[in-house]
């Protein structure tokens, strides 16, 4: 903990940002300690023979009514109005984090009535606030001081409640209060740690705030009274002169204004310190470049139509030598898919299987043309419908693909636009790609969100995504896809969110629709289960690579990869023995940040050897489609403790 | 090891007219050193269920009961908790600035070390005693013991879920509640703890609630199974019965034995369905075939029919099964 | 959500529309906190330590008169007493009179309100129209990471302006403009020229504000999944934020706005007595030093009201652009 500690302000000083900051508010506050001390007797010597002088050599700043120095007296002010900032700022945070922590202590009615009291403070501006104070506790400091300190009060007890309740509504404080920690200790322990950074930051910059804001109360003559003096006081002075002697109002400001900004850059400094964002790495090319090896070819230059007169034997989707990279931290690449290369023909399904870290949902985005700057694509053959998808789209490529490249993402909640009715957001590829009107766009939505089964299709089509439920938001979804004539249609985990009855009925629309109109289907799970069921075709992916092609009848008796054999043992199903231990697959999928050399599943294969350990097997296609990557695809794999009929890991099975 | 027990429980949120009945009149009992899977879809009201055994949710009607005795979750800090609860998420189960054996230490009731721990300790008590204790915990969950001074961020899902486990039983519970341990684990992973919950329960004789969305997940671990539709148990029986001769027709749909009817609408919490909840979806009932009013005007009992099944069109426990046809309705 | 069966009566089915209850819920509160700010203007008074009347006067003035006053503004009945005639007088209209100059307070607030309506209105307008065009066209150029020296120095400039307290900015721009440029008036309230320094002085800073917590709500949206979604269906790209980016960045900005547009009100106070500017602000301040605390009491609660009316505006606006807003408050 302490480490971490130090490695974040560390991170934060050795920023141009947060050195310059911390500079500053370090010599501000040495000011504040030493000023008084030294130059006290100079700041208040009266000189009634020199009022209201223009700046000398004897007097930087000039003099001000009775003849004081004013550079020496701003030094002097330091002291007090860094005093008094402080000094509000504490009371404020103190008020604030008990107003805010005040649900957790004392449970739900008392809570939600101070919230209450909170939310109709926090409405009021601080200044408003600090008035109303001043008034009743008075003109001057004190008053002051209590003014501004309960001003800061509420917003900071907001920031405080809702950063707790986004703690208190997780697991581990569940656990605690299971466990049988007491409420204070629960809120000690588990939860200021845990957003004692935003705090602080928020603390820091408030302190900025309270030294601006007792500045502005003392300026209006309403904080800091005569004989005392503070950086408002004397820029309140020093405006009535403004124009004799623009340097008495001048000179505070600008003190005022750099100590200000000490304390609100320093907090800033400490928030990026604690949120870093990764060094931009340079792509191979160039973070925007997206240029494969081959130059553009003149008929692209013309914008050649897409050649929409179906040739049944060519592939609808060509991809060859497929990457997928990132900047990742420390400016080093870190690339997630590492070389893909497969063909989808017309009506074809194919699934690609994996677990996290294989990179097969950046390679459906890929496929689509849908990765952004800062990530990068490169391939050696990207083609859709023969379209080079490459390089930034053409006006025409995006019309063809806006009618016939159907995308079915993962969560159907966070895919729908919130605040548009779902009839709009489809009608709105029509719009767009077909130049249909508002009405007859319309129309084909209702039909389309009908044809997706979507009960009262009229109704819903004028209501928002969130009056759906999961299972009809991603058949709109599917709907959305089908307002063209879709030839492709790429579904990265369409079912992970959903209900198993649910995932039946979609998965059983996919099937409906490809076959009514010959559509081409490329699946992406991490279900190898439901893939085998729906697809033709199996990827599986591991480690940013394909390492075993087969068709999906044969998934269970001719799976030669140890990967793949180990990926179907591992998972249960009805028949699966339970007197027997599950088989596993020891260690961890692979970070794409840290990819061996040699063969990625080396250090979980059953089979690995020394040359496994140092080459990366090339995915060799056996003359008949199926593709494996693997030194020993065919050999037999020893025993390993087995769940289910003998099928898997317990040697080719038949 | 212990008996839980659920006696007519309901749990509602929100307001009477708006609100939501999350758990309608559950009764259901998790046999002592027996597991007991329960099974549904979302917004059947499992994890509502499991809250409501562990004290995290407030229990509106009926009781729950450890051993017949029914449970008071006092908020007094300390005082043991029997009912220990396993999350889904391993990456929010554990405090991300507690290292691993400060969170499972803090479980660990006071004053009530393993015998070895004592055994080892002379002159300095509780610190050592803890760490002995910890490091105990860790390797029952197969872990090295270095891993206790190691940080949540550190570790990988399938190690966070087993530091979760060790701190369940630091607790030193009778019951333990898994809810979907393993459906945001990797499913390479997912063995490893499975492998290790089944292990532990048989060891230690716990008894244990395991929920889950995932039926041959569940048919692999428990020794019952129950399933829950819209807050409601609509089947429970052994584990092979149930899902070898599912007696209610939506055990039946989880299973794919039988397909939802076409366009029906989906369950809606807040707006229940009259009479039987799953009428609607019903493939042997009043949208499919004739005669079938009854569904949707009566709730359905659980009495008398085998597996305790809540249809009206289950059969009886004592009644000869056909061969072929319909089942017999039900009275 | 599935309607609702027919045969549930008319008033329940309404009570079940969220935009109803919304409604309800939102005038409940704004009763309420209507309520808190009356009462607490009522016990603002009567919380000052010491002779309210005394403390107006003087030390010295006679005490036959300092009575007579309280006599005349009915101090010496009980608390709940004066509570009752507060409220009723308030919804008279009449707010009390001053202690200096004897004159009904709602007419000095009548005199004083619309220049500081006039100026807050103003800046808040320059405020939405400087920050909205330039935060969105920021994100758009600098999302994905992409120009990082235009980022720093967009940051950088605002987190400055926004750090400059408006009466900073108020007398750097007299200094700058007026005192050595002459272009426009010092202070006072004239013609067009003499609105600029000051709008600009309030509006400045919180158009910073604005500008960068507007960029960074446009590039938190823009990671969003629906604009993937959009961006999939291969819409143009101008299509894509001004439809699908904007309305979503534009929810998460109007509660700040609003706060904004209530610290601009507050905000007044200071620009106003930089530039002797004859509205609200400079009242207030004149009044509490003299401790003339009727018309204290009165301008603290026209501001708390126009707080409060600010706020319900921003609401109702959030309520419309942003269905899931309604749902999410019950």
């Amino acid at each position: 903990m302490a480490s971490r500690l130090r490695s974040t302000w560390g991170g934060v000083l050795r920023t141009p940002l947060g050195a310059s900051a911390a500079t500053l508010l370090a010599a501000v506050l040495l000011l504040a300690v030493l000023a008084p001390l030294l130059w006290f007797e100079r700041a208040d010597t009266v000189d009634t023979a020199n009022i209201l002088q223009g700046p000398s050599s004897t007097h930087w700043a000039g003099t001000d009514s009775l003849g004081r120095d004013i550079f020496y007296r701003v030094l002097v002010a330091t002291r007090l109005s860094i005093q008094l900032a402080l000094l509000s700022t504490a009371i404020g945070v103190l008020v604030g984090l008990l107003l805010g922590a005040a649900p957790q202590l004392l449970g739900a009615r008392a809570g939600r009535f101070v919230t209450a009291v909170v939310d109709i403070a926090v409405a009021f501006p601080g200044l408003l606030l600090a008035l109303t104070f001043a008034v009743i506790f008075g003109v001057g400091t004190r008053g002051a001081v209590l003014a501004i300190g309960l001003a800061t009060a509420p917003s900071f007890a907001r920031l405080t409640s809702t950063l707790v309740a986004s703690v208190a509504g997780r697991d581990f404080v569940a656990a605690a209060r299971i466990i049988g920690v007491g409420r204070v200790r629960v809120l000690l322990r588990h939860i200021l740690p845990n957003v004692g950074e935003p705090l602080v930051v928020n603390a820091t910059i408030a302190a900025g705030s309270a030294l601006l804001a007792f500045a502005g109360l003392s300026f209006l003559g309403l904080g800091v009274q005569a004989p005392a003096y503070d950086w408002g006081r004397l820029l309140g002075d020093g405006l009535n002169s403004i124009y004799v002697h623009p340097l008495a109002a001048l000179v505070p400001g600008v003190v005022v204004l750099v100590a200000g900004l000490a304390f609100n850059l320093f907090g800033e400094a400490i928030a990026k310190g604690i949120a870093r964002t990764p060094d931009i790495a340079m792509a191979p090319d160039g973070p925007r470049d997206r240029r494969g090896r081959r130059p553009m070819r003149a008929a692209d230059a013309t914008g050649a139509q897409a050649d929409l007169t179906e040739d049944p034997d060519r592939p609808v989707l060509a991809v060859e030598g497929l990457r997928v990279g990132f900047p990742g931290p420390a400016g080093v690449a870190v690339e997630p898919v590492r070389g893909v290369s497969f063909t989808i023909r017309r009506g074809e399904a194919v699934g690609v299987v994996g677990e996290s870290g294989s990179g097969k949902s950046l390679t459906a985005l890929a496929v689509a043309a849908l990765i952004e700057s800062p990530g990068w694509v490169q391939a050696e053959r990207l083609e859709f419908l023969g379209e080079d998808l490459r390089d930034t789209l053409s006006r025409t490529q995006r019309q063809l693909l806006g009618t016939t490249f159907a995308m079915v993402f993962q969560d159907p909640t966070t895919s729908f636009n919130p605040t548009q009715r779902i009839g709009r957001q489809l009608a709105e590829v029509a719009q767009e790609h077909q130049g249909n009107t508002h009405a007859q766009a319309m129309a084909r939505a209702m039909d389309r969100l009908r044809a997706v089964r979507i009960p009262a299709a009229q109704r819903r089509a004028h209501q928002f995504p969130h009056e759906f439920s999961g299972g009809m938001r991603q058949r709109a979804m599917i709907g959305m896809g089908l307002m063209g004539a879709p030839r492709l249609i790429v579904a990265d985990e369409p079912t992970t969110a959903l209900d198993v009855t649910v995932q039946r009925q979609v998965l059983g629309l996919l099937d409906r629709i490809r076959a009514a109109d010959d559509v081409a289907l490329l699946l992406i799970s991490h279900d190898i289960t439901v893939v085998g069921e729906v697809c033709e075709r199996v990827l599986v992916m591991y480690a940013g690579r394909i390492v075993e092609d087969l068709p999906a009848a044969e998934l269970r008796t001719r799976a030669r990869h140890p990967y793949t054999r180990a990926l179907l043992a591992a998972v249960p199903d009805m028949k699966t023995d339970r007197d027997r231990p599950l088989a596993v697959i020891p260690g961890r999928p692979v970070d794409p940040a840290n990819v061996p050399a040699g063969c990625a599943f080396a250090a979980r294969c059953p089979l690995a050897d020394d040359h496994c350990r140092q080459a990366d097997p090339p995915l060799v296609d056996d003359g008949s489609g199926r593709r494996v990557a693997c030194w020993h695809a065919d050999a037999m794999l020893p025993a390993i403790p087995v769940a289910g009929d003998g099928r898997g890991a317990g040697g080719r099975g038949e | 090891m212990s008996e839980l027990g659920f006696e007519d429980v309901t749990v509602r949120f929100g307001g009477r007219r708006r609100g939501l009945t999350a758990v309608d009149r559950v009764s259901l009992t998790v046999p002592s050193g027996h597991v007991v899977g329960l099974v549904g879809e979302s917004g059947s009201g499992k994890s509502t269920l499991a809250r409501a055994a562990v004290g995290l949710t407030p229990v509106a009607g009926g009781r729950v009961l450890l051993d017949g005795q029914p449970l008071r979750h006092s908020l007094r800090a300390g005082s043991r908790r029997r009912i220990q609860m396993v999350f889904q998420d391993p990456y929010s189960s554990l405090d991300p600035r507690m290292t691993v054996g400060a969170s499972i230490a803090e479980a660990i009731p006071r004053g009530s070390f393993s015998k070895l721990a004592r055994e080892t300790t002379h002159s300095r008590a509780g610190l050592t005693a803890r760490r002995t204790e910890v490091s105990e915990l860790l390797e029952l969950v197969e872990l090295p013991a270095d891993r206790a001074d190691v940080y949540p961020g550190q570790l990988s899902g399938g190690q966070r879920q087993r530091v979760a486990i060790a701190r369940a039983l630091a607790a030193r519970p009778d019951v333990i509640i898994a809810d979907e341990i393993t459906s945001a684990l990797d499913v390479s992973i997912q063995g490893t703890v499975l492998n290790l919950v089944r292990d532990l329960q048989r060891r230690l004789r716990l008894s244990m609630l395991f929920i889950s969305h995932n039926l041959a997940v569940v048919r692999y671990v428990s020794d019952y199974i129950a399933v829950m539709y819209l807050g409601r148990i609509v089947e429970y029986g052994p584990a092979d019965d149930v899902l070898l001769d599912p007696q209610h027709p939506y055990t039946r749909e989880l299973l794919a034995l039988t397909r939802t009817v076409e366009d029906a609408e989906p369950a809606d919490p807040h707006h229940p369905p009259t009479g039987c909840r799953y009428h609607p979806r019903c493939s042997i009932g009043p949208v499919v075939l004739d005669g079938r009013d009854i569904c949707r005007d009566a709730e359905p009992t659980a009495a008398g029919h085998r597996h305790g099944a809540a249809c009206h069109f289950a059969e009886n426990t004592t009644s000869i099964k056909e061969p072929t046809g319909d089942p017999t309705p039900a009275h | 959500m599935t309607s609702v069966p027919a045969n549930v009566p008319l008033f329940s089915a309404m009570a079940d529309n969220a935009w109803v209850r919304f409604a309800v819920r939102r005038l409940g509160r704004l009763l309420v906190s209507t309520w808190v700010v009356i009462t607490a203007a009522f016990l603002m008074i009567h919380l000052i330590p010491g002779d309210p009347v005394r403390a107006a006067l003087g030390a010295t003035a006679p005490l036959e008169l300092v009575n007579a006053r309280r006599e005349a503004l009915g101090l010496n009945d009980p608390l709940w007493l004066q509570y009752v005639h507060y409220l009723r007088d308030l919804f008279t209209g009449q707010m009390g009179t001053s202690m200096i100059s004897g004159l009904p307070v709602s007419q000095v607030i009548g005199d004083r309100l619309p220049a500081t309506v006039e100026l807050a209105v103003g800046a808040f307008v320059f405020a939405i129209g400087l920050s909205v065009p330039v935060g969105l066209t920021m994100a758009v150029l600098t999302r994905g990471g992409r120009r990082r020296r235009a980022e720093l120095a967009f940051t950088s400039t605002s987190v400055v302006l926004a750090a400059i307290p408006q009466f900073l900015v108020a007398v750097g721009l007299v200094y700058l403009f007026s005192v050595q440029l002459g272009w426009v008036p010092v202070a006072g309230r004239g013609g067009l020229g003499s609105y600029v320094l000051p709008v600009l002085a309030l509006g400045l800073g919180p158009a910073a504000v604005l500008a960068r917590i507007l960029r960074v709500e446009t590039l938190g949206v823009l990671q969003a999944d629906y604009i993937r979604t959009a961006r999939a269906k291969r819409l143009r790209q101008r299509r894509i934020y001004l439809r699908h980016a904007l309305p979503n960045a534009l929810t998460a900005t109007i509660t700040l706005a609003g706060l904004l547009l209530s610290g601009l009100v507050a905000g007044t106070v200071l620009v106003e007595n930089v530039f002797a500017w004859p509205g609200l602000g400079m009242t207030i301040v004149q009044s509490i030093l003299a401790k003339d605390y009727p018309v204290v009491q009165g301008i603290v609660l026209v501001y708390g009201l126009g707080v409060l009316l600010v706020n319900l505006v921003v609401d109702i606006a959030l309520a419309l652009l942003d269905p899931r807003s309604t749902i999410r408050e019950s």
